[in-house]
């Protein structure tokens, strides 16, 4: 499985930015975050107590319609649990969040965008992460399709989905909640149980807990966990950005 | 401390790097909450019954401790707009003036920070300071609004003492703005700030003090660091060479600040710049 | 909506509960759903239902005359309207169609090119590639329009808002992700005059001709061609916007392609142009595949400062130990089913489940078409499974009504 590579504060005039390659659809996802911004004439709209949070999708090819719609409404309320918008400086103030996909298979209209939905996310997480948006907590999330045999199969290209049964989207919290769930097709529960699960372990690894308490996370045949590439991500741009105090200290 | 932690949103900080327990109160820095357990399950038998209370990082950064001060704060990315917090120092640029106020700009993205007429040291109606339009000034931060559509309050005198505290504050004359990260002009601020001898220089920047070194003989230079990432330079003592001077030292902090530099290379690159710029030393 | 049941009153403060709901409304919901255990009241929604309760629902189809179907939806005070338009859209029109399709139809009806021969083989392949045509020429276009003072704050002439296009997406989604409507049913063949009454033998005879190879049999077939498409244009408007938008306007959808006829349409020859019948009795319906049905959910958090206040987190394991605690004495939160506009209002997490049932051996068996969950962590899979009795049980009311109109 390749991992997806990723680097963050790629976008010199934005706040925050990120860059993410997506493996299995050959996509990379550009995001930029700005926040806090000003808002400009909506102040009655305006939460007086929270951020106001915009996500915006690009794709590469075409206009945005009204798939770009439904997964800037998704993105859009799992980051609105995630960020903390109460924090000083951000009431009353705007998050505004860029994705624009370049490159990669172009997605049609009415076709399901769920494909896409893991790379958009983990590219606003770090985007946001950039920007020093102040979170509760990470996530990472994965998509999975199940064949008419019942074989789980991970991130599939957009072909591949759609010939699946049934296509499913799970973010996980860093702490081990389930954020969302997004699935399509046609399948009962126990398949969804077991795509939870391996979900799970593609996200946070397999962890067993050693007699002396030590959790270790074990590399299966997934891989690193998503969270680990995420969190590698992170320090490297720290280690970059810190060089001077590392060194001197 | 080896190498530093690096914390991600929802990271609990560990135990083992918090400051010896003192009786200084532990001050918490920027991207850093304390929780509190919501309510002591009374039912379940594994937790305390104390209330339980866990910092966690709310930005990803370095974990830095200040064992003097007793704080603790994350140390988030340096390539980030500057956002006004009360008592930084900035240097900001006069956009317009009306009857009471100088609109000012601190950041081009933000709206303009106010500055009153009479917040200058022994200011008064006849005597207040006449700026003009892109005139520059060495403020402080007295107050941030809360909500939209509030405004930054700037300030160059104390309003408790009346006086230009820390000195300096007031309009710049002369001399030359350079634009550097945010990040570089914190390190700035510490760099120039102490007063320490120390060898390897402070927060990784020796520069300053290579500077003024080599710049004594030609009258050296004076500079101001903003907090909104924008240095101001005069080298008006500096006779014949001052302009060489001030570009030296804006190219030796704009080409430190784009390409981290570690002490070593920042004294080359310092003998560098005054070699080209024919600067005698 | 029942006269909700005014919550206890602090002494000090005495306020008729319209006006305590305005002011309080997470404590006034809280207080509905936790009642002080000496009262004896049982938990109970602030719209009187219990908290898996759904709203009544009616329905009514064949209100609109001028559509090929056309439902009416009420869910409480939600209301939804769904018209089915039909019209004809003549292959000849199509860019693509001389280039692929054609050829590709005649091909996987005759053996004449030998290597596409096994695809035609098996039948269910065969129908699956045949009915991406409904995605490809886009045959189903829904549209959902949330009218001008639905709900407050759906003023005149504004732009299609950011939920009116979301809901549409998601209706075009699931129309396709569930292959509600065959693609058999919007095909006008034209089938040449050589070949007429022996259509019924075709398919067993296709296989025949495969194995053998008899060419004057296959001219005969690729006589038959698709002359012209239905395409379906489902136009959704909510007329009264009280919450849960989504349930009602895919049940209208539902109703309404139910209640949808087609006129017999065929390929005049000598005006070369699709005719079309006007005679009712020769109109036929659609067959839908199955009856999804989709049931929303939202969870209520008991802790309206959950937000504010800075508290831990319990990660995923001491969370289900909590709530198992939890069982006993006070419940931290409740998953409602059916929110109304006001219980939307006070919660973030949502949960959306569209079921089936398929009988299988006699016995009913749920199928999940769509699940999703999102805003939240409260839902998790044994949550999940819950909810899938719910939604079942509500396939079977949400069924008999429609039968019904």
């Amino acid at each position: 499985m390749v991992a997806p590579s990723a680097t963050l504060s790629t976008l010199n005039r934005a706040d925050g930015s990120a860059s993410y390659q997506c493996p299995s659809t050959g996509s990379n996802i550009l995001g930029s975050v700005n926040a806090p911004v000003e808002l400009p004439g909506r102040r009655d709209a305006l939460k007086p107590e929270d951020a106001t949070i915009e996500v915006f999708v690009k794709p590469g090819t075409a206009p945005a319609g009204v798939g770009e719609r439904y997964v800037e409404g998704i993105i859009k309320t799992l980051l609105g649990r995630v960020i903390l918008g109460r924090e000083k400086g951000y009431p009353r103030r705007g998050v505004v969040i860029t994705l624009a996909v370049i490159g990669g298979e172009s997605v049609g209209r009415g076709d399901p965008y769920l494909v896409l939905l893991p790379a958009l996310l983990h590219t606003a997480l770090l985007a946001l992460l950039s920007a020093s948006v102040p979170l509760s907590m990470t996530f990472s999330a994965t998509v999975l399709a199940v064949d008419a045999s019942g074989q789980i199969r991970r991130e599939p290209s957009a072909e591949d989905a759609a010939t699946a049964q049934s296509v499913h989207v799970l973010a996980f919290s860093s702490k081990g909640h389930l954020l969302l769930n997004e699935s399509q097709g046609s399948f009962d529960f126990d398949t969804w149980e077991k795509v939870r699960q391996r979900a799970s372990a593609i996200c946070h690894g397999t962890q067993l807990v050693s007699a002396d308490g030590d959790v270790a996370m074990v590399e299966d045949v997934d891989g690193r966990p998503l969270e680990g590439t995420l969190r590698e991500t992170v320090e490297d741009q720290v280690y970059r950005d810190y060089n001077w105090k590392i060194n001197a200290a | 401390m080896s190498s530093p932690l690096v914390l991600l949103p929802g990271d609990e900080v560990p135990s083992e790097y918090l400051p010896a327990s003192s009786s200084a109160p532990l001050r918490l820095g920027a991207g850093l909450r304390l929780l509190s357990q919501p309510h002591p399950t009374t039912t379940s038998s594994s937790s305390t019954q104390a209330p339980s209370h866990v910092l966690t990082a709310t930005q990803a950064g370095i974990l830095s401790t200040d064992t003097k001060r007793n704080a603790l704060s994350i140390l988030s990315f340096p390539h980030r707009r500057y956002i006004p917090t009360a008592n930084d120092l900035v240097i900001a640029q006069i956009h317009h003036s009306s009857p009471d106020y100088f609109h000012c700009m601190i950041t081009p993205q933000a709206p303009h920070a106010v500055l009153g007429q009479l917040s200058f040291e022994g200011a008064t109606k006849k005597t207040r300071p006449m700026l003009k339009q892109g005139d520059l000034v060495y403020a402080r931060v007295l107050s941030i609004g809360l909500g939209a559509g509030a405004e930054v309050e700037l300030a160059c005198v104390n309003p408790a003492t009346g006086r230009a505290e820390p000195g300096g504050l007031g309009p710049l004359n002369g001399g030359m703005v350079f634009d550097i990260s945010t990040g570089m002009a914190s390190r700035l601020m510490r760099a120039s700030s102490s007063t320490g001898e120390q060898q390897d220089g402070v927060a990784g920047l020796v520069v300053l003090d290579e500077l003024g070194k080599k710049l004594e003989k030609a009258g050296g230079f004076e500079i101001a660091i903003g907090r909104n990432g924008k240095v101001w330079v005069d080298c008006s003592n500096s006779g014949d060479v001052a302009v060489k001077a001030t570009v030296a030292i804006g190219r030796c902090l704009t080409t430190i600040d784009e390409h981290d530099l570690n002490p070593a290379d920042q004294k080359k690159l310092v003998s560098r710049v005054l070699r080209e710029l024919k600067i005698e030393v | 909506m029942a006269s909700p049941a005014p919550p206890a009153p602090p002494p000090a403060l005495t306020l008729p509960p319209s006006q305590f709901a305005r002011l309080q409304p997470h404590a006034y919901l809280l207080a509905h759903l936790s009642p002080p255990a000496s009262s004896n009241q049982l938990s109970i929604r602030a719209n009187g239902r219990a908290p898996s309760q759904f709203r009544p629902t009616s329905a009514n189809t064949g209100s609109l005359t001028h559509t090929n179907g056309s439902a009416v939806v009420r869910v409480g005070d939600t209301t939804a309207v769904c018209g089915v338009r039909a019209e004809l859209l003549p292959t000849t029109d199509i860019a693509s169609w001389s280039v692929s399709h054609a050829s590709a139809s005649s091909s996987s009806s005759s053996s004449s090119s030998s290597p596409a021969a096994p695809k035609s083989n098996s039948s269910s392949n065969s129908a699956d590639a045949e009915e991406s045509q409904i995605q490809d020429l886009n045959l189903l276009v829904p549209n959902l329009s949330l009218s001008t003072g639905c709900a407050p704050g759906f003023v005149p002439g504004a732009p299609p808002s950011a939920l009116a296009q979301s809901l549409s997406y998601q209706i075009l989604a699931l129309l396709h992700s569930t292959r509600l409507v065959r693609a058999e049913d919007l095909r006008v063949w034209y089938e040449g005059p050589s070949f007429t009454g022996e259509e019924g033998g075709r398919m067993d005879v296709d296989v025949d001709v495969d194995a053998e190879g008899e060419r004057d049999e296959n001219s005969a077939a690729t006589k038959k061609e698709i002359k012209a498409f239905w395409v379906l244009y489902i136009d959704i408007m909510i007329v009264s916007l009280a919450g849960n938008p989504f349930d009602a306007a895919w049940a209208a959808v539902l109703a309404a392609l139910r209640d949808t006829k087609l006129p017999r349409a065929w390929w005049d020859v000598d005006n070369e142009m699709v005719v079309c019948s006007d005679v009712v009795s020769e109109a036929r319906k659609l067959t839908l595949r199955g009856l999804p049905v989709a049931s929303s959910f939202c969870v209520f958090e008991a802790d309206a400062a959950a937000g504010w206040r800075a508290v831990i987190v319990p990660d995923a394991d001491e969370e289900r130990e909590i709530e198992d605690t939890a069982k006993r004495g006070m419940l931290r939160r409740w998953i409602l089913a059916d929110p109304d506009g006001y219980e939307e209002g006070l919660s973030q997490e949502r949960v959306c489940l569209v079921v089936d049932k398929e009988v299988v051996g006699g016995e009913g068996k749920t199928v999940i078409v769509k699940m999703e969950k999102n805003g939240g962590w409260a839902v998790d899979s044994r949550e999940l499974k819950q909810l899938l009795d719910v939604a079942a049980a509500r396939w079977e009311s949400l069924k008999q009504i429609l039968e019904q109109c």
